[in-house]
């Protein structure tokens, strides 16, 4: 490649050529020219070269304004698809959160699902009771097993019908079982006497009347007066509207 | 330029906007500082083969004639179709969304010149290109001694540079980046509207207010500036 400088006209000739901005005749005339002239074929070389890296140069600017506008446009909540996928996104949880409003429990199913919890059990000391057949049950019903601890109390039940304490816990696998009228029977008897467990049964009796709906019945109960389920249950007529 | 993959090379032939020399690589991509150069016949754009070079602006799919063109409706539109992709796969690998925009840019650039260069074949599909580009920088990045702390989810892929893929292209970005940073604003400035943005002169003179002729030695003064550092672009030792 010659070392001097290249004039004004070639460097021109090879621009419009690289470019493709010749006619017919005049790219015929130059491609004669480059088969016969070895420094005109390396300086068409090094011009194509250098517009590329100009145009690389374009290309690179042209990209980060590319970039700079998305990043604009995506602060200010997303382009194209995204967008629409937001969109989408925001409906959808719109028209869940109304199925789910609409399709929700009524408020009295709602407040009976909050408060209740089956009692704890009975403490249970090892080799410290004569009724070992009771005791295993109560482990079960403490464990969560309450269908193999029922199947354990209902020989005692049927050998002993007024026991407060089998009547009750059975009452408590029937509530978790979803069995709330044989439940109702139990508790209802327990807190007619003088039961340990009839303030307790009282309070269970009262959820039952609330998730039936039965306001009137819950509130005959008059567990107002309760020391341990007083305030609650005074709450739960409140929310109810009493 | 006419580089074709190896499968495709026996296609090499003229017709091009970028004039009629082809260069021919007998062992391959790896052979760029040993090529020789063959000056083929015009031949009519319909006696093209099937899988040619690229590098007719009036033939071949929009986007590669949208990159021959430089038009940046059709960057746009790649950026637009293929970046959510790359962006998901380099946050998957503990990048950031800067990292993507980075990656994907370096992407484009060597899609661009792939085409520019006739390097790739119409038949490619554009986002596939970028994407395993893009993944396979974004995976030099993560191996790099910065990034050794990251965790890769995604590393099925092989450790090869892709196939269709030249390896010498990226190298030749940097070199043609060296050279044009040699350029100074105003140069920049005139040879950025008439090379890329493709603006007559008469075009870029009204808008710079100056006279055509002005513009016309700014760019050849400008020019004959890289010319100067025609040995940084050929990766020789000493300028000439």
């Amino acid at each position: 490649m010659s070392k001097a400088p290249l004039d004004k006209a070639t460097f021109e000739a090879i621009e419009a050529y690289v470019l493709g901005r010749m006619s017919a005749t005049e790219r015929d005339a130059f491609e004669q020219r480059l088969v016969l002239e070895p420094d005109l074929r390396a300086e068409l070389e090094l011009g194509r070269e250098h517009i590329r890296a100009v145009e690389l140069g374009g290309l690179t600017r042209t990209l980060r304004t590319i970039a700079e506008q998305e990043n604009a446009s995506g602060s200010q909540g997303g382009s194209g698809w995204g967008r629409y996928i937001a969109y989408a996104a925001s409906i959808a949880l719109l028209v869940s959160v109304a199925i789910w409003w609409a399709a929700r429990p009524p408020l009295n199913e709602r407040l009976y699902a909050a408060h209740f919890t089956p009692d704890p059990g009975l403490p249970v000391a090892m080799s410290a009771t004569d009724d070992h057949v009771f005791a295993d049950a109560m482990v079960y019903y403490k464990e969560g097993r309450y269908g193999e601890a029922a199947q354990r109390w209902a020989p005692l039940l049927q050998q002993d019908p007024s026991n407060d304490t089998l009547l009750y816990y059975t009452a408590m696998v029937e509530l978790v079982n979803g069995d709330a009228g044989s439940a109702m029977a139990r508790l209802a008897s327990v807190s007619d006497g003088s039961s340990t467990f009839k303030s307790r049964a009282r309070w269970y009796l009262f959820l039952i009347h609330v998730k039936r709906n039965e306001i009137e019945q819950a509130r005959a109960l008059q567990l107002g007066t309760d020391t341990m389920y007083g305030e609650r249950a005074l709450r739960i007529l409140s929310q109810l509207g009493e | 330029m006419c580089h074709f993959p190896v499968r495709d090379r026996s296609h090499c032939q003229s017709g091009s906007d970028v004039g009629l020399w082809r260069t021919f690589h007998p062992t391959g991509w790896r052979s760029l500082n040993f090529r020789r150069i063959i000056v083929f016949r015009t031949t009519k754009a319909s006696t093209l083969p099937v899988g040619r070079a690229l590098s007719d602006t009036t033939t071949g799919p929009a986007w590669v004639k949208g990159l021959l063109s430089n038009d940046p409706g059709m960057l746009r539109s790649l950026y637009a179709e293929h970046f959510p992709t790359v962006r998901a796969m380099v946050l998957q690998n503990s990048g950031s969304a800067n990292d993507a925009q980075d990656i994907f840019q370096e992407a484009i650039a060597v899609l661009w010149l792939s085409v520019k260069e006739g390097r790739i074949i119409p038949e490619v599909d554009p986002g596939g290109y970028l994407y395993r580009v893009a993944k396979n920088k974004w995976l030099d990045t993560v191996r790099s001694a910065a990034h050794k702390h990251m965790k890769v989810v995604h590393d099925e892929r092989t450790l090869e540079r892709p196939s269709d893929v030249p390896d010498d292209i990226e190298e030749r970005i940097v070199r043609l980046r060296g050279v044009y940073e040699k350029l100074d604003d105003k140069c920049r400035t005139v040879l950025d509207r008439f090379y890329f943005e493709r603006k007559d002169l008469s075009t870029i003179a009204e808008e710079l207010g100056v006279e055509e002729e002005s513009i016309r030695t700014i760019k050849y003064r400008c020019m004959m500036k890289l010319r100067a550092f025609r040995n940084v672009i050929r990766g020789e030792e000493h300028e000439v």
